[in-house]
């Protein structure tokens, strides 16, 4: 099929399965293309990262004024679950982002940072050791279920101590 | 169900003892050795060397050195340690040449020469190559190299960003560095090299990822390639002509590479190449194996898949396929066929034969003819009940329809796991006692396909595959395997799967290295534990011997744990960066009480 050689076509492959197997209404919400030039005004913007240090006087990267339109929102973070997998983020961060080829995104600490603006440039620009940059793919949107999904992930969970007893997550090899 | 029969039979042969705790040893007192056994192509050069990542050719990891014997093995200590500075995981092995050692470390692909003979050790040069930093989160299996080649004064080892390099060693220069791999289609490579008649010779990584594996040639002198063959596509690709004669008729029909997959699918079928190498000098002939097949998800590609999780052997010249073998077709199990393939003559059913012995992840040893392709005998090494046997009329394994994993149903307890019976951790052989010394695993795994997109440079994968310990208590066992018959003749059992490689000596000990972290040296004969060392941390590499410049015999040995089964199953030893912090993994939830990530060499003597 020629449309198949579309990355838009190509994503919309990827979400079959997801429309398929879902019963969630907002599955037909979801945006089934990328948007040409996405985000593009976003381009190039800076967040602040944990490990930097603002001189004083200095003002803060403008990054941080982006807004999550979803933060909090349970649905938007199960939408972002599915297209945790149907973008093939879990065969790099694992089953619930519990980390395999990348790194765990279920243990509160960030390497680029936790916020959302955050979470939002690593996933819509991509990251040194080979995180993809989706924001020329995929919605703006779409990101920030992704950036609710995986935010959600480390709730609560408090991975400080290892103490061998407990709670157990399953991995696969390769 | 109909499963549960063949597996207790295999249990019976598999498990000798039942204890889960630290190895008891089983031991077999009617044991004679395998007389009329050799190496195909045993060294020229001075035993007390190790100048390729197997020792030899034949990928015998076998030395002549004898200082070290049964006797005496108890009294081996530590002479000497070196931090290689990097803490992923340190599979393949140092190599020595006159009296020097050469180490290369996971990315970001550091390598160092020692000076064996001046106290201390000190560097002669340390070579850090350019080595794109995107490559760490393309390689599925942790940052891992297998380790480099030396040959005519220069040592030769590729970059996990796709780039092979050669080095001098009297300067420490790097001479060339060759891009051979296309990071951003999710190539990597980690494999060692092997130098053949001043080719070197080298593999892509990434079967993970939707790539189409090759293995190529370089010029060793100037680093241009000479040769690149596919393992999947079209004849002309794969260097498949006139000199292909595969041993099994059903093997021959035209573009099988490319007609044994649904239209253009192979594209993306995976087949890399990130195993051993080995080479018959008297044949002319490279064998190696490809990987498996993308995605696992087999629904998405029916067919046999050729020539995905093979053995293959090549014109070392030309790189032609001279013969190829699939141990798995249609693989649904990530069972890849890279394991080595270690080449002996031996002696079966009355006649000599030049053999090929292969253990592959499936779960069979297969113990092969080198020149012809036949599988002369497949036996289970490790408990399995995803094949009922091997057709030797046809080479095909008969598979257990209840363990055949596909699109939309969960399939329990399969036996070997992804990880397979053995996986890249590599066996050794002995001609003193005729055996082949083999780490193993001894895991299951339940498997759930379900259908994946391909996104260049995002895994290709399509399931997944969590792992339970095998029958028996216990999770890898080290042991000695009599490839004439198909038998297994002793086993030393771990708590955990044995991924780092096996050496064997003429002094009859044999060693190799646990995941929580001991090294150990057994006798030969009975599979007695003589001797064991707590290195730093858990071991996937590979022992070498040699000697060193004051006459002694020394065993070397890395401690840095890390590797597929390290990074991706434990889990909790894997977090070895401060902002990746992981809960324990179930396969192997208490791993990480016993060792933590390093990145040493050990080195022993008496």
């Amino acid at each position: 099929m020629n449309s198949c050689r579309s990355s838009a076509a190509m994503l919309l492959l990827a979400l079959m399965p997801l429309q398929a197997c879902t019963r969630d209404s907002r599955a037909a919400e979801v945006p089934r293309a990328p948007q040409q030039g996405a985000g593009g005004d976003l381009a190039g913007r800076f967040v602040s990262h944990q490990e930097h240090i603002q001189p004083a006087g200095v003002k803060p990267f403008t990054g941080l004024q982006l807004v999550n339109p979803h933060e909090g929102d349970a649905k938007a973070a199960a939408m972002g679950g599915k297209l945790f997998v149907a973008y093939n983020c879990v065969d790099c961060h694992g089953a619930d982002g519990s980390g395999a080829m990348g790194p765990s995104l279920a243990d509160n600490r960030w390497h680029f940072g936790g916020t959302a603006p955050e979470v939002f440039e690593s996933i819509y620009q991509g990251r040194p050791e080979g995180m993809p940059a989706w924001g020329s793919l995929i919605s703006e949107d779409q990101v920030w279920m992704l950036v609710t999904y995986v935010r959600s992930l480390s709730k609560g969970k408090d991975v400080t101590t290892e103490n061998f007893g407990g709670k157990t997550v399953e991995r696969t090899g390769h | 169900m109909r499963a549960r029969p063949l597996f207790l039979a295999v249990l019976t042969i598999a498990c000798t003892h039942e204890s889960g705790t630290p190895p008891a040893s089983s031991t077999n007192a009617a044991f004679t050795p395998v007389t009329g056994t050799r190496i195909a192509a045993p060294r020229s050069g001075p035993p007390g060397e190790w100048p390729m990542p197997a020792g030899d050719y034949s990928a015998s990891r076998y030395s002549e050195l004898g200082e070290i014997t049964t006797a005496n093995v108890k009294n081996l200590h530590a002479a000497w340690t070196f931090s290689t500075g990097v803490l992923r995981g340190h599979e393949g092995q140092p190599l020595v040449v006159g009296n020097t050692m050469y180490l290369v470390t996971p990315y970001p692909n550091v390598s160092y020469a020692l000076d064996l003979a001046t106290e201390g050790q000190p560097l002669k040069w340390k070579v850090r190559p350019e080595n794109a930093q995107t490559a760490v989160g393309l390689a599925c299996c942790d940052v891992v190299n297998r380790g480099a080649a030396y040959a005519d004064g220069k040592i030769f080892y590729n970059l996990l960003d796709g780039h092979t390099v050669a080095v001098d060693v009297a300067s420490g220069k790097l001479l060339w560095r060759t891009q051979m791999g296309n990071l951003a289609k999710g190539e990597t490579m980690t494999m060692a090299p092997l130098v053949v008649k001043g080719k070197v010779i080298v593999g892509s990584s990434g079967g993970e990822m939707g790539v189409r594996g090759w293995i190529a040639a370089l010029d060793a002198m100037s680093g241009k390639e000479i040769w690149r063959a596919y393992n999947i596509g079209p004849d002309a690709d794969i260097k498949v002509g006139k000199r292909f004669k595969p041993f099994y008729h059903s093997d021959t029909t035209a573009n099988q590479g490319a007609k044994s997959w649904p239209a253009g699918t192979w594209q993306q079928g995976g087949a890399t190449v990130w195993g051993w190498l080995s080479y018959d000098p008297e044949l002319n002939l490279v064998y190696h194996g490809t990987s498996n097949p993308g995605p696992w998800n087999g629904a998405q590609r029916p067919g046999d898949n050729k020539w995905s999780a093979a053995i293959i052997a090549r014109d070392a010249d030309t790189g032609e396929m001279v013969w190829a073998f699939q141990p798995t077709p249609h693989d649904v199990w990530d069972y890849d066929a890279v394991n080595e393939n270690i080449l002996v003559d031996l002696p079966i059913g009355g006649k000599q034969r030049k053999a090929l012995v292969h253990f592959d992840r499936n779960g069979f040893a297969y113990t092969m003819d080198r020149a012809t392709g036949e599988v002369i005998l497949a036996k289970p090494f490790v408990p399995m009940n995803w094949s009922t046997g091997v057709d030797l009329a046809t080479g095909r394994p008969a598979i257990n329809p209840d363990k055949a994993p596909y699109q939309g149903k969960k399939v329990s307890n399969i036996c070997p796991s992804l990880e397979g019976g053995k996986n890249q951790q590599p066996a050794a052989f002995s001609p003193a006692t005729g055996l082949f010394y083999v780490p193993t695993n001894n895991l299951c795994m339940d498997f759930e396909a379900r259908e994946v997109a391909y996104l260049p440079g995002t895994p290709y994968i399509g399931g997944n595959a969590p792992e339970v310990p095998g029958p028996g208590g216990y999770k890898g066992e080290f042991i000695a395997w009599d490839a004439t018959t198909g038998k297994k003749i002793w086993g030393i059992k771990e708590p955990y799967p044995v991924w780092g490689g096996g050496l064997a000596t003429k002094g009859d000990v044999v060693f190799y290295g646990t995941l929580d972290g001991w090294f150990k040296a057994a006798n030969a004969r009975t599979g007695e534990v003589l001797w064991k060392f707590k290195v730093g941390s858990g071991v996937v590499g590979n022992p070498v011997t040699y000697t060193g410049p004051d006459g002694k015999q020394y065993v070397a040995i890395y401690a840095g744990i890390g590797g597929d089964m390290g990074l991706l199953i434990a889990g909790d030893v894997a977090a070895n960066l401060p902002y990746d912090v992981r809960e324990r993994g179930s396969t192997l939830p208490d791993l990480a009480r016993w060792t933590s990530w390093g990145g040493m060499l050990f080195v022993f003597s008496l």
